[in-house]
């Protein structure tokens, strides 16, 4: 291998990369899955907030209640929801992948597509269900 | 080399605590663990969420302070920080390098803890008052 200044110049093989790739709906899925994880990471604060809430007085639940019914608390709430079911489905696909089953290719895209479609109907029934019990 | 059959591992690299340290597969393992668990769990969890969210002040008292609700709760905090905590970290040794992943590690830790003492009393405290 040549160690002169002019092979230093050139830029170093970079292995290819996101930006070479064609978008699949598996890699999709993959990088959705680690954002949902993320957006759960945050959204457990939520949780935390609505536990204390109710452990505490009732001026403290009035509080956590406002903001939960106001409309950015039902978005957040909304991608919660979202989030959580969405890495659901996308980790019972990586364990069924983990096992080695549905890797060929009709299976693996049709899982993939099941996680974000099922995910989306999942959140809309539960909260059709949750407006319905009003 | 070292004459010793036993292991593959160089004598620089003992003296240097180089190489695997037999832990390697804790999180992976942990990490199906807690997937597993919080299949069933977090379909409990939206279940008594989905009974509470229309209640008042009183009403979710009550709902959450049932055995059987606390229990699955407890579940699924204990098995959830378990499992975001390995989740971020995965994802901060994957994007993060030098002094910044060492703050951000130990951030993570900390959130952690802190949001799991703090969900656990929570539960604790509706379940026994």
């Amino acid at each position: 291998m040549p160690t002169s200044a002019s092979s230093r110049t050139r830029p170093r093989p970079l292995s290819p990369h996101l930006s070479i790739y064609r978008v699949t709906i598996t890699m999709a899925m993959s990088i959705a899955h680690r954002i949902a994880g993320a957006a759960l990471y945050a959204g457990v604060l939520l949780l935390a907030w609505f536990l204390i809430a109710a452990s505490s007085d009732a001026a403290g639940f009035g509080a956590f209640s406002a903001f939960i019914g106001s409309f950015l608390g039902q978005f957040i709430l909304f991608g919660f929801t979202w989030a959580l079911f969405h890495h659901l489905l996308g980790g019972v696909r990586h364990l069924i992948c983990d096992e080695g089953y549905g890797m060929d290719a009709p299976l693996r895209e049709q899982l993939a597509w099941a996680t974000l479609i099922g995910a989306i109907a999942l959140t809309i029934a539960v909260w059709a269900i949750a407006y319905v019990a009003r | 080399m070292s004459p010793s059959p036993a292991s593959l591992r160089t004598p620089l690299g003992r003296v240097r605590f180089l190489g695997a340290a037999q832990s390697g597969v804790t999180d992976a393992w942990l990490m199906r663990l807690t997937s597993l668990a919080l299949v069933p769990l977090t379909i409990g969890f939206v279940w008594i969420i989905l009974d509470v969210v229309n209640r008042d002040y009183n009403g979710v008292r009550a709902g959450l302070s049932h055995p059987l609700p606390a229990i699955v709760l407890l579940a699924f905090i204990v098995a959830g920080v378990v499992h975001m905590e390995i989740g971020m970290r995965s994802i901060i040794v994957d994007y993060l390098g030098g002094r910044a992943r060492g703050w951000a590690l130990l951030a993570n830790a900390c959130f952690s803890a802190v949001l799991a003492l703090a969900c656990v009393y929570a539960t604790l405290r509706l379940a026994f008052t």
